[in-house]
């Protein structure tokens, strides 16, 4: 009996100890706590001039229903690469809500692709953000739209015109509801 | 003249390296001591992970602490570049990076071989995707005005070790870069 107690507070105490360091590694990479050294989002965005045709994209969302971009032609689509452990995506989520809240009724679409997740993952850090995402979240399991999109590094986010056609590029956290960028989305559905 | 015009080709193709000068702090919260530069209006950091954070955060991921040890082991860092005002886009290639360490130079070990190795070792996909994407970019392209990235990148040294770690990056062709000086691995 004693041994068993023993060997329950040592297992205790493992399962304590990782529990611990997950959560430290959390705020590490997620730079939870961090928030004395994050850099500042920004509120530039890259114009592509000529930019081609957007690429194929075509993944489930979190309803499990097919959202494919080219069905979306005709509207302006932001699309924005992210994974819930990559710390400068994570604050820059609450300002696409905003976005969207604030393009909605124009027909601005928001695609967030989520790279290597599963819903869960996905589900219960929604639940965090403030406000929580209501646009379509998207989920690339493999991470192979990156390749497509030439996405380097997350976040990244390109602003596709209404003709299909990109016309922005973001490279890191933004800003997304600064007046710049809404201004920006409200004028290329003019 | 012909030595005027030798002088001018050579501080042509000498990387263009802006006095500036390095901040080392240490976070309140975490501990972690960050080392930054701002270079040229490009800014550069690094910040420590604790091997055994990193252990928790790749075996939350699908790797086994045996899997991940060689990686956490090797001086792995929160590392930041930003084109804050450079004069135009900037365009790096990690691999080009140079290590300074105990009188030795090594280049930066290739997320590619990293990922060939979990991949020799039948790493599961959705844990190599993780670690891919966790990385700092071995190679990007920054626009002025805050384009950036925020990414893990490994020194390939012991814990404990001191280094210096040159960032290199081009403009149009011409070569600037940005040193960072007695950056300490995590113990």
């Amino acid at each position: 009996m004693s041994r068993n107690l023993s060997e329950y507070n040592v297992q205790s105490k493992k399962i304590t100890c990782l529990l611990t360091l997950y959560i430290a590694a959390t705020s590490i990479v997620t730079g939870v706590s961090n928030a004395e050294q994050l850099p500042p989002l920004t509120h530039k965005l890259t114009v592509i001039d000529g930019g081609g045709q957007a690429p194929k994209l075509e993944l489930h969302n979190l309803d499990e229903d097919i959202i494919n971009i080219k069905d979306l032609k005709g509207k302006v689509v932001v699309v924005n690469f992210w994974a819930t452990w990559c710390p400068p995506c994570r604050r820059e989520m609450g300002s696409l809500e905003r976005l969207y809240q604030s393009t909605k009724h124009k027909g601005i679409e928001i695609l967030a692709v989520n790279i290597g997740e599963d819903i869960d993952t996905v589900f219960s850090f929604m639940g965090s953000v403030d406000p929580s995402p209501s646009f379509h979240m998207l989920f690339d399991p493999e991470g192979s739209s990156m390749e497509d999109w030439k996405v380097r590094g997350l976040p990244t986010t390109y602003i596709i015109d209404t003709n299909g056609k990109i016309a922005y590029r973001a490279v890191g956290g933004r800003e997304f509801d600064h007046p710049d960028i809404l201004n920006i989305v409200l004028n290329l559905t003019k | 003249m012909k030595e005027i015009i030798a002088t001018l080709i050579i501080t042509m193709t000498l990387p263009c390296f802006a006095e500036s000068k390095q901040i080392n702090r240490i976070n309140s919260i975490t501990g972690a001591s960050t080392w930054e530069i701002s270079t040229n209006g490009v800014y550069f950091s690094l910040t420590q992970i604790l091997p055994e954070q990193l252990q928790a955060f790749y075996v939350n991921r699908g790797f086994t602490l045996k899997q991940i040890e060689p990686y956490s082991s090797s001086c792995v860092y929160m590392t930041v570049l930003r084109n804050d005002s450079a004069p135009d886009a900037i365009h790096f290639v990690s691999n080009e990076w140079s290590v300074l360490s105990a009188g030795n130079t090594h280049r930066l070990k290739s997320v590619d071989e990293w990922i060939r190795r979990w991949e020799n070792i039948g790493i599961k996909k959705s844990a190599i995707v993780a670690f891919r994407w966790a990385q700092f970019p071995p190679e990007q392209v920054y626009q002025p005005g805050g384009d950036w990235n925020q990414g893990m990148l490994s020194i390939g040294l012991p814990p404990n070790s001191q280094f210096d770690l040159i960032a290199r990056w081009d403009i149009k062709g011409k070569a600037y870069e940005s040193k960072l000086v007695g950056v300490q691995c995590a113990k």
